[in-house]
């Protein structure tokens, strides 16, 4: 199974932030609290990268 | 929110050219320009594709996008398609799509509708700048004057701000919503308009496409490389706004003032090169990648003053043309402007190099994208000039005037 890339979908983000609570691995939070995708989500982290797409408040994440 | 830092021009001087500017003294009319390139026929699409691939042509809205590849994604898609002509050249500086507008608006409208009568598209989409009333006008005339057979013009006006000709933000306002961009995760030549596969292209590119379609592949123009021409927004100081069709493979040189002066190459959202650079660039597009700059939207600008100062104003205006939508854009710009404006005071460049990085490619549009291009060419350019600044400097200035010349100059 190959990698997968975290997109944001930037207009409809509020930085709530639980992308980076559920998916530290891969996200961090900017000095606004937005997130910074850094690097792709490996297969062993693909069921907390769902996880934090169900999750987010705005629907603002999406796994491509 | 003040105005761009440089006037909007729509009256330039549209010199004579060799392709798409030959015989602007003709006038605009729809008779003038049957009368020079005859009746045309619609293509078929094999013979459209083949003739764009044959000169390589590349969109001229700034990103230099192969346009059969757009073509092609388009045609092969399920749906009808739909064509755009984007007239919103978000760049103030830049006057070119506006003279073609008011010179040879019937080069743009027949690349339009001969390209979508060969994808059997039923509507093009005319998008005009609602900050520029002698192209709307201009473009009304022209619209006014056709009577094409199975395809319908369709007349937008965009919004009068930077983003407003943002490719996604131009499919917004045709969708009957706000002109403002937002996240795009599919290109439009695949999902569009109402989603159906649109081909969105700037006002430059649909005249280039005319011309091929009227008149063939432009021979003994260009580089075997990269043929035809290209239309620049030429603004020197102290002349008037200039309008020039150039070969691809020409001099930069030919076109800049002696001297020392900065230019600005593409637009605000271009790059800074010094004039020792400028005078050994060529008009290419994978030589100027290959320099580290881009024609982007053909705006070739020399300054009389410092970079620093202008990039300092350029980057404030920028910052104000944040749609506001996303967090890194509508955070990081002012803040990005406030540390290049700090410079001044002592602050550090390192914060401007942090801050662009987190702008750079979290937005929904290329304004983050474009706005830190313009900074960091600045601090690759003109180094010793930001230096200069931050020891409370500058070279275009008597010593210790630094913040007297940005007030004198806002």
């Amino acid at each position: 199974m190959s990698s997968r890339t975290l997109r944001v979908d930037w207009p409809a983000c509020r930085a709530r932030g639980l992308c980076a609570e559920l998916l530290p691995e891969v996200v961090e939070l900017d000095e606004w609290g937005y997130p910074v995708v850094d690097g792709e989500v490996t297969p062993d982290l693909l069921r907390e990268a769902r996880e934090a797409v169900r999750m987010c408040p705005q629907l603002a994440l999406r796994l491509v | 929110m003040s105005g761009p830092p440089i006037a909007i021009c729509e009256d330039p001087e549209v010199h004579e050219g060799l392709a798409l500017l030959a015989g602007v003294a003709g006038g605009p009319s729809l008779a003038a320009h049957r009368a020079a390139y005859g009746e045309p026929s619609a293509p078929e699409l094999g013979a459209l594709l083949r003739l764009l691939d044959d000169v390589g042509l590349r969109g001229r809205g700034g990103a230099a996008f192969p346009f059969a590849t757009k073509l092609r994604a388009a045609a092969t898609q399920p749906g009808r398609p739909v064509v755009v002509v984007n007239l919103s050249e978000g760049e103030p500086a830049s006057s070119k799509d506006s003279a073609l507008a008011r010179t040879q608006p019937h080069l743009v409208l027949d690349g339009a509708v001969l390209t979508a009568r060969a994808l059997g598209a039923r509507q093009v989409h005319v998008v005009l700048p609602g900050d520029r009333p002698l192209t709307v006008a201009a473009m009304e005339a022209a619209m006014a004057e056709r009577r094409d057979q199975k395809v319908r013009l369709v007349r937008h006006e965009a919004a009068p701000r930077f983003v407003a000709g943002q490719a996604r933000a131009v499919l917004e306002l045709m969708a009957g919503r706000p002109n403002l961009p937002v996240t795009a995760w599919t290109p439009e030549a695949v999902s569009g308009h109402k989603r159906q596969p649109t081909l969105l292209s700037n006002a430059e590119t649909w005249a280039h496409v005319g011309h091929l379609l009227l008149t063939g592949p432009p021979r003994g123009l260009g580089t075997d490389d990269e043929p035809g021409t290209t239309l620049l927004t030429v603004r020197l100081p102290g002349e008037r706004v200039a309008v020039r069709e150039v070969e691809y493979g020409s001099p930069l040189a030919a076109l800049l003032p002696e001297g020392d002066a900065p230019v600005l190459l593409g637009g605000f959202h271009g790059t800074w090169v010094t004039a020792r650079t400028a005078r050994r660039l060529t008009i290419s597009v994978p030589g100027m990648r290959a320099a580290g700059c881009s024609l982007g939207a053909g705006l070739v600008l020399a300054v009389e003053d410092c970079p620093v100062v202008w990039t300092q104003r350029l980057t404030r205006y920028l910052a104000g043309q944040s749609a506001g939508r996303c967090g890194p854009c509508r955070n990081g710009l002012p803040a990005l402007a406030d540390a290049i404006e700090a410079i001044d005071d002592g602050g550090s460049v390192g914060r401007v190099q942090e801050l662009s990085g987190l702008v750079e490619r979290r937005g929904a549009c290329a304004h983050p994208d474009g706005t830190v291009r313009l900074v960091r060419s600045l601090l690759a350019a003109y180094p010793d000039e930001v230096d200069r600044h931050g020891a409370g400097h500058c070279a275009w200035a008597r010593p210790h005037a630094v913040r007297r010349v940005r007030s004198a100059a806002s």
